[in-house]
This record gives structure tokens, sequence and C-alpha cells, in this order.
């Protein structure tokens, strides 16, 4: 390597969950899909937050939900607009409707650009990052 | 006037009341020793000599942001007697024209007199995009579920929505291609832009794969510069140096799951779909009616999406709607007729509201769309807040 000064390894771009988000990734930490559920009216929602907007209630709770999904749409990230990408450029970031009733944005890995299709049928795996970050990518399902 | 325009019987207590009196806007340039908030007090001094005001009248002010300046900059550089209204409305590229109706319920109310609206931007020589979003409040879930997985800028954000208009309705990149290269063809004319070289239908498609289905020349610029207007009450407006023009309607919309595109359940239905009936419905008119339009132009294809959610044509038809020379300057519908995001400069679409003003003074140059009396202008982003102004030039 050159002994020049060059930056170092880009940080990797990780989750700083909250108070409403942490069953989700600690979930993703354990191999499981945990979604927040509304304790009252017992719906589903996705990104995690403090009030069902539905019921406007307060109290939820958090469970394991399937992991398949179809493809709604997807990018091909030729540009890395974070430099920790640079060196996995380019990828596939699809957004999947997944059969627990919310959407998941995850890379796709191991199939081909051409057989990308809105409709695909995908799931959901687990990538551990670091010790406490798990982060979801898809597979063809 | 449509006939819906001449059914109305009730007259929206906001219609017409507001007049954009001045506009001011710095060289765009790629590469700049200046802050950006002197970029914005530059333009900011150039609205207010446009209008014939002394910095004194000012006494409401609209910065965008985050952005450079602050209430407390423009008190402090243009000696501001007694402000009265210092707002900010952080709806990403949809501020400053949203801005426009904050603007227009303070004059039209007698809070204020002349409200500045104002942006700087080092958008090229100072942070560029992924940094500046950090900074934005509203990217927090973006941020947390997003960008770990490699997906954070707007191009990427809003690509899976143009990926599905394409598999949904057939649009091409030659529609794309079509808005990139009309809108260069405008930038020229305009003569004040970053991109000043034609570029051809081939040199888009072969521009290099930014985010899939966008490519280099379907992305907006990072660029430097400064763009500022003046709303004043329009019984002020009247007696100052310009012709004048007023808004005629004016409206934001906020889309559902506003701060996450993935959780939304149409991807191509955003918050300018509820903006514009209301902006018609103050205004009487219709898309028909519109001489010229001004669309906010982050990407290609967020110029062929608004057409549709603004009622110009149906959903799904806006690729073949801007094709056969209907968008330039002498078509049916000429739109950005400045060269807009994607070839004059990046200053959150300030430019675009500056742009009909001057074409409804007729005052555009090479540029001037004929006999322009009423025209419309669009704000897009924040991952899909909307607004859209009506401007008309008064009798």
């Amino acid at each position: 390597m050159s002994t020049t000064a060059s930056p170092s390894v880009p940080e990797r771009p990780l989750p700083t969950p909250t108070r409403e988000s942490q069953p989700y990734w600690d979930g993703l930490r354990e191999g499981r899909f945990m979604l927040q559920h509304c304790s009252a009216c017992g719906r589903v929602r996705h990104y995690p937050r403090p009030v069902c907007p539905h019921c406007f209630s307060m109290e939820s709770a958090y469970k394991e939900m399937p992991t398949g999904g179809i493809i709604h749409s997807w990018t091909v990230c030729h540009h890395p607009f974070n430099f920790y990408f640079k060196a996995t450029a380019p990828y596939v970031v699809a957004l999947v409707d997944m059969d627990a009733g919310v959407r998941v944005n995850a890379q796709i890995r191991g199939i081909a650009e051409g057989d990308l299709a809105i409709g695909k049928r995908v799931r959901l795996a687990f990538e551990p990052v670091t010790k406490d970050v798990t982060l979801p990518y898809f597979v063809a399902g | 006037m449509s006939d819906v325009g001449r059914r109305k019987s009730m007259t929206h207590p906001l219609r017409d009341k507001a007049a954009v009196s001045g506009i001011g806007e710095t060289a765009y340039t790629r590469g700049t020793p200046k802050s950006g908030l002197a970029l914005q007090l530059e333009a900011s001094l150039a609205a207010i000599e446009d209008a014939g005001l002394s910095p004194r009248d000012i006494d409401g002010v609209v910065p965008y942001f985050p952005g450079s300046g602050i209430a407390e900059d423009f008190a402090a550089n243009l000696g501001l007697p007694d402000l009265k209204l210092s707002v900010f409305v952080p709806m990403g590229g949809a501020s400053c024209v949203a801005a426009i109706q904050t603007a227009a319920m303070a004059v039209a109310t007698g809070v204020c007199n002349h409200v500045l609206i104002s942006v700087g931007r080092t958008g090229y020589s100072g942070a560029r995009v992924s940094t500046r979003l950090q900074q934005f409040p509203q990217f927090a879930l973006a941020a947390e579920f997003e960008a770990p997985i490699g997906m954070f800028a707007p191009a990427q954000l809003y690509a899976q929505g143009a990926r599905r208009h394409m598999a949904l309705y057939g649009t091409t990149a030659r529609h794309f291609a079509e808005i990139a290269v009309v809108t260069r063809q405008h930038a020229i004319l305009n003569g004040n832009v970053v991109m000043n070289k034609p570029l051809t239908v081939e040199e888009h498609h072969a521009s290099r794969m930014i985010a899939d289905p966008f490519r280099l020349f379907d992305c907006s610029l990072e660029s430097d510069g400064g763009a500022a207007i003046i709303v004043s009450a329009a019984d002020q407006a009247r007696d100052l140096r310009k012709p004048l023009v007023t808004v005629m309607g004016v409206a934001e919309g906020h889309p559902e799951s506003p701060a996450s595109i993935a959780q939304r359940p149409d991807l191509l239905e955003f918050g300018l779909a509820r903006a514009a009936p209301r902006a018609y419905a103050m205004a009487g008119v219709g898309p028909q009616d519109m001489d010229l339009a001004e669309i906010y132009d982050c990407f290609t294809f967020t110029v062929i999406n608004q057409l549709e959610l603004l009622g110009f044509c149906k959903k799904g038809e806006g690729g073949p709607f801007i094709m056969d020379g209907r968008i330039k300057v002498g078509g049916d519908l000429p739109l950005n007729t400045h060269g807009g995001l994607l070839s004059q400069g990046h200053v959150v679409g300030l430019n675009h509201v500056i742009e009909l003003t001057r074409q409804l003074r007729r005052d555009a140059g090479k540029a001037q769309v004929k006999d322009a009396e009423l025209g419309l202008v669009t704000g897009y982003g924040d991952m899909g807040d909307g607004a859209v102004a009506i401007l008309r030039r008064a009798a």
C-alpha cells in the first residue's frame, strides 16, 4: 500500500437506534424480523414510531414476522455517494413489499441484474456487520 | 380564463393579494471564493434593488433552511430596523415555493409589507449533497434505515419511483433525455448558467449511470450561487419599479409517509398532488390556462411525474406528453425556460420563481414566451413535499 497520507478506510454508515426502533435492530441481530404492532388495534407499522397513526394508541409490542416478499422496485447504485460503498459499487437496492405488510429497502445479493423484475419473490436474510448491528439483505425467495 | 374560473363565485382571500415585486440572483458557477451567506446577501440586495426598495423596507425574512443565512444575519448585514417575521419553511426543494405561501399570508394580513425569500449555496465548492442532507432532521429515518444499506442520496431514493414509472407506463430514457436536452437549449438562451454547451440525446444516453435509471445528465447540478425574491403586498407593489406580477394561487402539500419514500403506498404520488388542486382553486384557473411552467427539476424524471400530478396530462402519460417540441420555447407548454436545476444552477428552485416572474414581466430575453400572462412554478423535495405557485401579469 501507499505510504503517503491516504484517507483511512471510510466509516460504514450505521443505524443509531431510537427508543422506538431498538427492538427492530435487536431482532435483526438475533436473526429475527421483528415489527412494531399497535397493542390497541393490532395494526403493523414501519418505520417504528411512538403513536399508532390509525387509532392513536401509544401502546405497542414487537412480533416476529415472515421474511418473504416481492420486489416493488429497485435501483442499481453505481455512484457511491458515501465513500464506504465505493468498493462494492455497483450494488442493487430493492424495495420489497413484505408479506408482513410493510416495505423494506435492502441490498439484493445473488440475483443477476437482468433477472430483476417487479413482482419477483425474495426473502430477507441477515448480515452481521458489527457486534451490535445486523443489517437486512435480500436473496431469491 | 377557464370555465372553472368564471363559475367561481367566492374569491379566495389570498388570491392576488401578494406580488413578486423583486428578483435577484448571482452568477451561477462551479467554484466561488464567496461564502454561501455572501451569495445569499448579494442576491438579496439585487432583489431589493430590482424592486426599487431600500434594505430598510424589508420587514420579513424566510431564508432557506438548513442553509446559509438566518434572520440574525439579515438584520446584521442589511440593518433591518424592525423585522416582524422570521420563519423557516423546511421542505427541501419545495421550500422556496412554499415560502411564497407563507409570505403571501404575511403581507395579505398586514403583518409585513415586504418579505425576503432567499437562498445562498456553495453546492459545488462547499459541502455536497449527501453531507448537506445529514443536517436535515427530516432525513433521520433515511439515515437510520436506508443509509446503512447504501441508499441515501436523492438520486438513489427517487430512482426506485422512476424505475416503477418505466415498468408500469413504458416511460423510457428517451423521454428523460428530452427533458435534459430541451432544458439545456433553454439554458443557452439564458446565458447566466453553469452548462452552456449544447447537449444531444446521444450524449445523454452515453453519460455514466448514477443510480439506475438515472444517468449523470438526468441529475441536477451541484453549483454555487444565490437567489432571492421579494414578496410584497400587492397594493404596495403596484407603485414599485417593475410590472406587477401577482400570486394568483399558491399551496403546499405533504405526502403520505412524509419522511420515508419506502413506506409510501404509491411512490409516484406525493405532496404536489394535494397542493395543485388547492392552488388551482385559489386562482380559479387550471393547467390548460398556463402559458408556461417552471417545474422543479432535481431529476429529469421528476418533471415528467409532476406534469402528471399537475393535471397537464394523465397519470403515466408524462413521457409522450413532453415530446415533439411541446416543452420548447415556441411550443405549447414551454418548460424551464432558464435552464432549471439541470443546466442553469441549483439554488433550490428559487431560480424557477425568478424566471417565471421575468417571463411575466416580458423581460426574459431570447427565452421570452410570447405574450406570457399566466404561468406556474413548482417546488419538490424533502422526500416528496410539494408546492405550487400560479403567477400572473396584472392587467
